[in-house]
């Protein structure tokens, strides 16, 4: 494959206010993720990160612009956009009444893997992802890291090519965050294209082959992190970062604006 | 590549497993009622045989008193010993003996007697007749109920017989009391049937009196058909709550619930199609719905079957195979659609409680059609084969009781499918549906409060104000009268309720209420436009009157309550005509308008707060006419952008319709020949002008 | 520990917050306030208009039907029915069997048909018999038989009379004497009488209701919406806690109980109106002031049980649904007068005053007609607060173990019982305590 697999050009979202008139969340955003990269959208609470990705993810429908993923576009294709994906967020939980193996062979089969393979494919994710200790117990009784690789296990149920995680670690203890970078680092070496958002600077730093800071629903900067550092001058990401935004007063002042609404 | 099908039985079977893990639900909802509901009717069954039991055999005393003593006394012991002799086994007599109490009156007061029989002259009973004919006549005028003369006569036959009376004092708030009435009443006439007919015999009448012009019932009706009759009228109803309750049990969960968990995002994110989703939980609720229904009936049948539960006598039921394959064509779109406004509302509810908060009202809105079979003389070959669930209760009863045509059964089955699939696809537009799905977030205008919330509170406002309406009008509109009311309706609920909502939600009067200029010819266009208005609506409420027929007393006594005689005319002027016309415009054409403008189409905002105009006008049969003017009236302020015009068309309407009638210039509902024509004509040219000098209210919805 | 176990400021404080805190949420308010004043009645009424509706729509009917076979001489008869505004006479179809059939086919009510008199009844020159033919499965054809049948015995009443005259018999001799009937009950009495009957039913469903949403609430919302925990690290001890929530559910129940009499009591009159007007009874809804206390002290004393039974279960439950379906049982108890009868005779009795919640419901009724039994009360008072006693110490005995209180117990009611119940699980308590091998 040659062109990007996720390609978004002037997306917008604008939500009607009537204090306001019209806010824009997402404002005419452009960027591209080439095949098996992991591509990390920066950008501060309510900068407009969950509502691209929610787009991206056709939940939301884009008030403006295209997006589209595998050459599937966004509005057109939703069907065939969410085949190819897969969707992780701290707010899509597991069906608690379930067991392990069950849910994984409901995504699955939702997500129209080949019905004859999806027993297969529900063994080897249970083995890949260490799971098969509880696999047959109900979601309802594991602890939340067991509950965690479930949830990641059930991401790529259907073995989607390309993979979106929204603030995956947000919540998670120190040892469950670096083991979910490990997962994102080895999918991306199994071959996904994997986007994914984050306000901690550190995670980006590790992860990221390509960052885009996002503020205020605008893409400031969009670069490797050795091009962002030559373009800033600065070497940490943080420095990076407040020095395309502008300064820390800026970052409040988006954050004190963005208050509720603009985090979809 | 997986097909649609099996992504659609996946999701149904992961519902329905869901389901059959939640013991705990399905103990509560389902097992418990199965024992739960036959208890409570057994234990109400053996106490009221006991009751039964402990009032045929307990001893019944009286007392007899009053002038003609001695004779009410012989008569009464003759009847009751008759009675005793000839009752049957299926009612026997009660045990009814004689007291010799001092003050039997108050003996009876306290309950140490059950009867007072007073034995009267003619002339002593005409007396009291009369006194008592006068008393009820001053309470009635008193409390306001107007004299009805067809209250019962005190005796029970003509006045112009001198006999002696006997006259039965009892307690009505004793259940003994009035049992030793009634068994004393008729066993007396009894007595003086018998005698009578003795009488006619010994002067050599031929025969027996009761042989003269003898009559013969012939009921054409079969037990079948009897019992179908009865079955009809109960079965719609019966499956609905049913349905109701079991389907509930999973559409609670299937989207509200989901949506609290977060589940329905992980959902949403998949390849599933939004149709998909809604027809598999569809599909479950639709099936856990019918599955309890069956549960219950066959349980309700095992019962029967077990004789714990007794059928009335001559209950014949014959239901042929064909019958019940009708039936259950009948009963599936009831089924789907009963699900799918469950589904819905499961759809449109945020969290699992507020879909239980919802409930009830949607429960009453399926609940009240299912019961159209009650009203008699309704056949679906109406209007009522338009209306969901109302006309498979109609239908059921036709089919049971074997008088049905297929067109109209055809009909209804078509009618209630596309009701479904409405509700159904409403259900799939709430799954992408932004502010609904993205539930956990606070979203600004929650934050701020103020204008922004305005739109999404102002029919929660508007429910409130009614029920307000609702219980005041009830409760306090006998004692307050119609300018009390009128005056707490318009100038607290309405003009307050609007100023209120202004101040809370911090809302500019001037674009709120529609205080701008409107083109000078609208106030043309008003002078022609309302009397047309009310011509035509008198039109429309005479074809509502053929769809929703009513009690010619209700209008009646609406027409009193209405134009009360000792209301001087500036005062209906004043509190029927211009009143009205500044507050009730303020509250629904002002603040409901400007609420409502951005969520429908014009058109439809018109007519949707014509709709909430006329139920506020609380009875049914006002409902149509006062609808018709609201939504005339909201026609006027989206097209002139001022509130002005509609308050003088309000007012000018209500004057038409009440002042000629006060000064008898015009009796009620006539209309002359050759008015209502001019009517449409006056209407039609006053919108033209409205439409030509036309100056739209500003932020309607393109 | 030095703290005492319940501080009544904490518990003031705690109170005064929880209620706010209710009164504030849109879904209590509805709950325990405007339910009650609006919701009951207006069932009620919308009840009551229905019937009073379906009433009006069969007496509007005009009863069609055919008259065949009518004897010359009785023409009279033809004239009388033809007399009534409710009947309309109809010529077609004149022959007996197919008019039958279109009372078959709905489109007649009822058919008359005049036959000779049978061997009997033809000793009277000019005698007959009529066949009513009627469909008794529908309601109008019902009403078309009564009303011509009403027509055919005033007609007779009339012949035999004058066949009377021509026997020599007077009129007094023929009446002899009448029977006419009066009811001693004033207006208030038969009010107190339906008051009696309605308003202890819908009250104390009313304060099981006004208890259900607060009681889970208060335990398994709080554990979902995960303040419990803030709850329970505040400086007042735990019993404060508990006591300051159970006081406040039990305040929004009575509260919900007793708004709901008054409503009911005030909406009554004008509910039962459209059913009263023509009749010769008449009612009056006042509730005596004597009865006050009696209902505020049975409302609180359902309050107090309902809300410590309910928040029990309720207890055992993670989420706002669950306790719901915990709580529904207890709910089911609010039934219970209901089926033990409704007899205005009925009264609060040794027995009954046993019975919980039934006590409570035919000791206020037996207030609203004026009854005051009070070593009755006394038992009932007794009993009701016994009831409380025992659900209060359960509470206490369930509420010491620490996994139940902070939401990590996941077992079912029964196991719970089971396991750790002095009375119960002995045997199985027993078992856990021995060291495992």
């Amino acid at each position: 494959m040659t062109g990007p697999t996720i390609s978004v050009r002037a997306l917008s979202k604008s939500f009607y206010d009537e204090f306001r008139g019209e806010v824009r969340a997402v404002d005419g955003i452009d960027f591209a993720c080439l095949p098996g990269q992991i591509f990390g959208l920066l950008g501060a609470n309510g900068a407009g990160k969950t509502t691209t990705l929610r787009m991206l993810a056709t939940i939301l429908k884009p008030t403006s612009g295209e997006a589209s993923l595998l050459g599937h576009d966004v509005v057109a294709d939703p069907e065939a956009v969410r085949r190819n994906l897969g969707f992780y967020s701290a707010s899509t939980a597991l069906y608690p009444r379930l067991t392990a193996r069950e849910t994984l062979e409901f995504f699955a089969r939702v997500n129209r893997y080949p019905g004859e393979r999806v027993t297969e494919r529900v063994d080897y994710l249970v083995e890949r992802f260490g799971i098969a200790e509880y696999a047959d117990a109900r979601v309802d009784k594991l602890s939340s890291g067991m509950k965690q690789k479930v949830s990641i296990a059930r991401t790529v149920a259907h073995d989607p090519p390309v993979l979106i995680f929204d603030e995956p670690t947000v919540g998670l203890d120190v040892l469950n965050a670096l083991e979910m970078q490990d997962v994102i680092r080895h999918l991306r070496d199994d071959g996904k294209t994997i986007l994914f958002s984050t306000h901690i600077m550190s995670e980006a730093e590790k992860l990221c082959d390509h960052i885009a800071i996002i503020h205020r629903g605008k893409i400031l900067a969009s670069n490797t992190l050795d091009g962002m550092r030559r373009d800033t001058g600065k070497h940490y990401l943080e420095d990076i970062f407040v020095a395309y935004v502008g300064g820390r007063k800026e970052i409040e002042a988006a954050e004190r604006a963005a208050l509720g609404a603009q985090e979809r | 590549m997986a097909g649609g099908r099996e992504v659609l039985w996946t999701l149904f079977r992961c519902e329905i497993r869901m389901l059959l893990r939640d013991k705990r639900t399905i103990f509560i909802g389902v097992i418990l009622p199965l024992f739960l509901f036959p208890a409570i009717i057994l234990v109400t069954r053996a106490v009221e045989e006991r009751e039964r039991v402990s009032l045929e055999s307990a001893t019944y005393y009286y007392a007899v008193t009053g002038t003609q003593r001695d004779l009410a006394g012989t008569l009464v012991r003759d009847a009751l010993t008759r009675r005793a002799a000839t009752a049957d086994t299926s009612q026997p007599a009660l045990h009814i003996e004689e007291s010799q109490v001092a003050e039997p009156d108050s003996a009876l007061r306290t309950g140490g007697i059950h009867l007072v029989v007073e034995g009267m002259a003619p002339d002593e009973w005409r007396t009291v007749r009369d006194e008592e004919e006068r008393a009820r006549r001053e309470r009635a005028v008193t409390s306001g109920r107007g004299d009805d003369s067809e209250a019962a006569p005190a005796a029970d036959e003509a006045d112009d017989v001198e006999v002696p009376v006997l006259r039965l004092h009892y307690r009505d708030n004793s259940q003994r009391s009035g049992a030793a009435m009634r068994e004393v009443r008729d066993a007396l006439r009894d007595l003086r049937g018998e005698q009578r007919e003795r009488l006619f015999r010994e002067r050599g009448f031929p025969l027996d009196p009761a042989d003269v012009a003898a009559l013969e019932a012939n009921n054409l009706a079969t037990r079948e058909e009897e019992a179908g009759a009865l079955i009809g009228i109960l079965l719609a109803p019966l499956i609905v709550m049913m349905m109701l309750t079991g389907g509930s049990i999973v559409a609670a969960d299937a989207i509200a619930g989901e949506k609290e968990r977060g589940t329905l995002e992980t959902l949403l994110t998949t390849a599933a199609r939004r149709w998909e989703v809604v027809w598999a939980k569809q599909l479950s609720v639709v099936a856990v719905g019918v599955v309890v229904t069956l549960i219950n009936m066959l349980n309700l049948l095992v019962y029967v079957m077990l004789g714990v539960f007794e059928l009335p006598e001559d209950f014949a039921v014959s239901v042929t195979p064909a019958t019940l394959v009708v039936l259950l064509l009948l009963y599936l779109p009831l089924a789907l659609l009963v699900s799918s406004a469950q589904l819905l509302l499961s759809g449109v509810s945020k969290t699992y409680k507020e879909y239980q908060f919802n409930f009830f009202p949607v429960f009453l809105l399926l609940l009240i059609p299912a019961f159209a079979a009650v009203l008699p003389g309704i056949e679906l070959r109406s209007a009522v084969v338009l209306v969901p669930v109302a006309n498979v209760a109609v239908a059921s009863r036709e089919v049971l009781t074997g008088e049905f045509h297929w067109l109209a059964l055809g009909a209804a089955f078509f009618v209630n499918v596309m009701a479904s699939a409405y509700a159904a696809r409403l259900t799939v537009g709430t799954l992408s549906t932004e502010r609904l799905i993205t539930a956990a977030e606070l979203d600004r205008a929650e934050l701020l409060g103020g204008p922004a919330l305005f739109p999404r509170r102002v029919l929660t406002w508007f429910g409130v104000l009614w029920a307000l309406l609702l219980v005041t009008s009830l409760w306090f509109g006998e004692h307050v009268g119609i300018r009390g009311q009128v005056t707490f309706n318009l100038g607290v609920l309405f003009f307050g309720g609007a100023l209120l909502m202004m101040r809370r939600y911090r809302l500019d009067p001037r674009s709120t209420l529609a205080l701008r200029a409107p083109p000078a010819a609208a106030w043309l266009a008003v002078l022609v436009g309302a009397p047309s208005g009310l011509v035509t609506g008198v039109g429309v409420a005479r074809l509502a009157q053929l769809v929703f027929p009513v009690p010619e007393e209700v209008v009646e006594s609406f027409g009193q309550y209405l134009l009360p005689d000792e209301l001087p005319l500036w005062q209906i002027v004043f509190f029927l005509c211009v009143l009205p016309g500044i507050c009730e415009e303020i509250a629904f054409r002002g603040v409901l308008l400007h609420g409502l403008r951005r969520r429908f189409h014009p058109v439809v905002l018109c007519l949707v707060v014509g709709a909430i105009f006329g139920f506020f006008h609380v009875s049914l049969f006002r409902l149509i006419p006062t609808a018709y003017v609201g939504v005339l009236l909201s026609a006027v302020v989206v097209l002139t952008g001022s509130i002005f015009p509609a308050m003088l068309w309000h007012a000018l309407n209500n004057a038409t319709a009440l002042v000629p009638a006060r000064l008898g210039l015009w009796e009620g509902e006539q209309l002359p020949e050759g008015v209502l024509p001019l009517g449409i004509a006056g209407l039609a040219v006053s919108f033209w002008i409205l439409w030509r000098t036309r100056r739209l209210y500003p932020g309607l919805r393109e | 520990m030095t703290r005492p176990r319940l501080v009544p400021r904490d518990i003031a404080i705690l109170y005064v917050r929880e209620l706010r805190a209710a009164l504030r949420e849109r879904t209590m308010v509805m709950n325990s306030i405007l339910l009650p004043i609006v919701l009951y009645p207006f069932i009620l009424w919308v009840t009551i208009t229905g019937i009073s509706f379906v009433q009006g729509l069969t007496q509007g009917f005009v009863s069609r039907v055919v008259v065949t076979g009518l004897p010359p001489e009785h023409a009279e008869l033809r004239d009388t029915l033809d007399a009534l505004e409710s009947v309309e006479l109809r010529d077609e179809p004149a022959d007996a069997v197919e008019a039958v059939e279109a009372v078959r086919a709905r489109e007649l009510d009822a058919v008359l048909e005049f036959l000779p008199a049978d061997v009997a009844g033809s000793a009277l020159s000019g005698n007959f018999r009529v066949r009513v033919s009627f469909d008794r499965s529908e309601a109008r054809s019902r009403a078309a038989r009564e009303r011509v049948e009403a027509a055919i015995e005033r007609y007779r009443d009339r012949w035999l009379e004058w066949e009377a005259g021509g026997l020599g018999l007077t009129p007094e001799e023929l009446e002899q004497f009448r029977v006419a009937s009066r009811n001693v009950a004033s207006e208030r009495e038969m009010g107190a009488m339906l008051l009696g009957t309605i308003i202890p039913l819908f009250l104390v469903v009313m304060v099981a209701l006004g208890c259900f949403v607060p009681a889970v609430d208060a335990t398994a919302g709080e554990r979902e919406r995960r303040t419990w925990e803030t709850t329970l690290t505040l400086a007042a001890s735990r019993a404060s806690v508990v006591t300051a929530k159970y006081l406040h559910v039990a305040t929004l129940g009575a509260l919900a109980g007793i708004l709901n009499a008054v409503a009911v009591t005030v909406a009554l009159g004008p509910i039962f109106r459209p059913l009263m007007a023509g009749g010769s009874e008449a009612f009056e809804f006042r509730i005596p002031v004597s009865a006050v206390p009696i209902m505020v002290l049975g409302s609180a004393l359902l309050a107090l049980f309902f809300a410590a039974a309910m928040m029990i279960l309720a207890a055992f439950a993670r989420t706002f649904k669950e306790g719901q379906s915990m709580v529904t049982p207890v709910y089911w108890l609010a039934i219970i007068p209901i089926v033990l009868g409704e007899s205005p005779d009925n009264r609060l009795t040794a027995g009954i005053a046993l019975v919980p919640v039934a006590n409570v419901a035919m000791m206020i009724r037996d207030a609203i007609v004026g009854r005051f039994a009070w070593p009755l009360i006394g038992l009932t008072l007794l009993v009701g607060l016994g009831l409380v006693a025992v659900c209060l110490w359960s509470a206490r005995w369930v509420l010491q173990f620490e996994d139940l209180l902070l939401g990590s117990y996941d077992g079912s009611f029964w196991k719970f019982l089971r396991d750790r119940s002095p009375v119960v699980g002995r045997r199985s308590r027993q078992a856990l305590g021995r060291p495992a091998a």
